[in-house]
């Protein structure tokens, strides 16, 4: 059992405060990424888990037990550092059985532990290895079997595949969530790439300027956006925010007219926005190419970026662009007017604060 | 059309060949030096001039370690750079990981200031510090005396003086040194992440495991840089075992050697190539052992 609760938790660096109040629970085996540009204090928050920051205010509880005085190896919590943080004069073994041999467990029980996680990491053949002379997923290998030797009950992850290219990153994804589910502690991961956090992550935790920004599954992250922030940050390309007026017709319908010129109606959001500057909210691929009367607006098209099988188009100004993406191999070139249509079930609409008022 | 720098095989040949002669008459010019110090040291018959011995003979090592008192010179010149390096060690250790993991606004002020004491001429400084240190020594004399007696003081003075004794020298041999060894220090631990002491922490380390078992083996490499330009620098020290140091039984190795010239009779160029020797092979000694260091800690730090 590890169920980690943030109970209003405040870092200061100085009079500068850094994490602003955050509440938080990730269940037990749960597998929770915090998410945000870098400075937002996701790493901060991870190290305030782990010991390695004192926790100004506010409770850090590990199954209800209050942590902040407890020292970083009392804990029960492993980490996995961005730089590995292997100890180049030891060998492999003796880096994954660094924290027995320090707790003084005989030498061939350590060997025997070390043996099995390197067994599970695929590191056997390296044991007798300086790091120096691994690969770079060799190395987050030992880094990971490191922490696992420990059984903790709760894994950290700080940024670890930000150090591998692109291809080593997609397969130590899928292996650190075989991990996950095999040992099945409740695991903490930070990163600043959102397909990271959407493709491992049972729950997402997006922050922003030292605060929740929202946190909810990945899924529903993607759906239902709480604010521009998270709409924004979720999702590649991201979401365009489009600034519109709203307006009520009489219909029972909401009027939101672009500065452009066009308009689409959608239904009253709730809670309800007041008339005037809101944000319209379109993903990419909820904005079709169409023809004729199915058009809600035209645009002359800025970029084309033909993938095969997607196509990105980019609309407008540089300084206020949006973008569509529109499945297959299509032959636009910029300069050409297209229509397009706007899925309205998809439609976010967020108020001048940026909050979200509709949930399509 | 060719390629301007494909010439033909003989040419770059002849090209090469030069330039392995220039540097061969270089180096044949940069080693004579040493080879004539070994040779005249193996002569019973030595000159002033490069001449090839009639006999080779250890004579004039017999005399130095027997005759004379040349082990005296040796052990005093060891014993003393050696602590003065051991202590230059120890304090730019742990200085050098302070001065790297502190944010304090003094730190750059600081460690240009300490730079300082390194370009002051040594000779400008030794009045001042010959004045601190004789006050220091007659404090300590008068103390030692109160509590001792006359007899015993003295020979406790020879160990702990600041004038005359071992303490002395070596405090301001080490003080000399520190600043390099300090900025070769924590430059070096700018380059160690503070993640190994972080992963080590939550392994369960206790501070002095942590710095036993990972930042002291982290550290040798620029400890073995530092070390090896503290001892260096300090064996070739002159003036300051001249200035600081007056008893027979406590001179060093240059010391002896600048005494064995001063002799009345005439000039014996082969008992003085001979400690030239003796003088020169432990700095050669300490760069071979530290030389792997010193390309490791100068081409960017820790590898791991």
């Amino acid at each position: 059992m590890a169920v980690i609760e943030l109970r209003n938790v405040r870092k200061f660096y100085g009079s500068l405060e850094v994490i602003k109040g955050v509440d938080l629970r990730v269940e037990d085996g749960e597998f929770a990424v915090f998410v945000g540009p870098s400075g937002c204090g996701k790493s901060t928050l991870l190290r305030m888990i782990a010991g390695l920051e004192g926790i100004d205010s506010g409770e850090f509880l590990l199954d209800g037990k209050r942590m902040n005085e407890i020292a970083p190896d009392k804990r029960g919590i492993a980490m996995v550092f961005q730089s590995y943080a292997l100890y180049p004069h030891m060998s492999v073994a003796e880096n994954i059985g660094f924290s027995l041999d320090l707790k003084k467990v005989p030498k061939p029980e350590i060997r025997r532990q070390v043996e099995a996680v390197a067994e599970i990491l695929q590191l056997t053949e390296y044991l007798d290895r300086r790091p120096a002379a691994l690969s770079g997923g060799q190395r987050q290998r030992v880094a990971i079997g490191r922490a696992i030797i420990k059984k903790p009950a709760v894994i950290l992850f700080d940024e670890p595949l930000s150090n591998l290219d692109a291809a080593l990153r997609v397969q130590m994804r899928a292996e650190l969530q075989r991990l996950h589910r095999d040992i099945g502690a409740t695991a903490v991961y930070v990163t600043h790439d959102q397909v990271e956090a959407m493709t491992m992550a049972d729950r997402i935790v997006v922050l922003n300027g030292g605060k929740v920004a929202q946190e909810a599954s990945p899924i529903t992250l993607y759906h239902k956006p709480d604010n521009t922030f998270v709409a924004t940050f979720i999702g590649s390309p991201r979401m365009n925010l489009i600034p519109v007026q709203l307006s009520r017709p009489g219909n029972g319908l909401v009027r939101l007219t672009s500065q452009a010129g066009w308009s689409i109606d959608l239904p009253e959001p709730s809670p309800a926005l007041p008339a005037g500057p809101a944000r319209l909210g379109i993903r990419p691929e909820h904005l079709k190419l169409a023809e004729g009367s199915d058009r809600d607006f035209e645009a002359e098209i800025a970029v084309v970026e033909r993938l095969g099988v997607e196509t990105y188009l980019t609309v407008g100004s540089l300084s206020d662009p949006f973008m569509a993406r529109v499945e297959g191999d299509v032959a636009i070139r910029p300069g050409d007017r297209v229509g397009f249509a706007v899925d309205r079930r998809a439609c976010h609409l967020f108020g001048a604060d940026g909050v979200s008022a509709h949930r399509a | 059309m060719a390629a301007p720098h494909a010439q033909n095989p003989s040419k770059r040949r002849g090209a090469e060949l030069g330039a392995y002669a220039t540097l061969s008459i270089i180096s044949i010019f940069c080693a004579i030096p040493f080879f004539w110090v070994l040779l005249a040291s193996i002569d019973g018959n030595a000159s002033l001039f490069l001449q090839w011995p009639r006999e080779l003979t250890i004579d004039n090592y017999v005399r130095i370690f027997v005759k004379e008192d040349g082990t005296r010179w040796l052990l005093n010149s060891l014993f003393v750079v050696g602590t003065a390096t051991l202590i230059v060690m120890v304090l730019a250790g742990l200085g050098g990981y302070a001065l790297s993991r502190t944010r304090a606004w003094w730190k750059r002020p600081f460690l240009y200031t300490i730079l300082l004491i390194r370009v002051l001429p040594t000779t400008a400084l030794i009045v001042p510090l010959y004045k601190v240190l004789l006050t220091a020594n007659n404090g300590l004399g008068t103390v030692l005396r109160e509590i001792f007696g006359n007899g015993p003081a003295r020979q406790i003075l020879r160990y702990v003086g600041f004038i005359d004794g071992y303490l002395g020298l070596i405090l301001v041999l080490a003080t000399m040194q520190l600043p390099l060894a300090l900025w070769i220090m924590k430059t070096f631990f700018d380059t160690v992440p503070r993640d190994y002491e972080e992963a080590a922490l939550m392994d369960g380390a206790t501070l002095m495991q942590r710095i036993r078992r990972v930042l002291i083996p982290l550290a040798l490499p620029g400890l073995g840089a530092a070390g090896l330009f503290a001892f260096i620098s300090a064996w070739g020290d002159f003036l300051l075992p001249l200035i600081l140091l007056s008893s027979p039984e406590l001179q060093t190795l240059p010391l002896g050697l600048f005494r064995a010239f001063l002799r009345v009779n005439t000039i014996d160029y082969g008992f003085l190539a001979a400690l030239a020797f003796v003088y020169l092979l432990p700095a050669v000694i300490a760069f071979g052992f530290a030389r792997r260091f010193l390309v490791q800690t100068f081409s960017g730090g820790v590898k791991g």
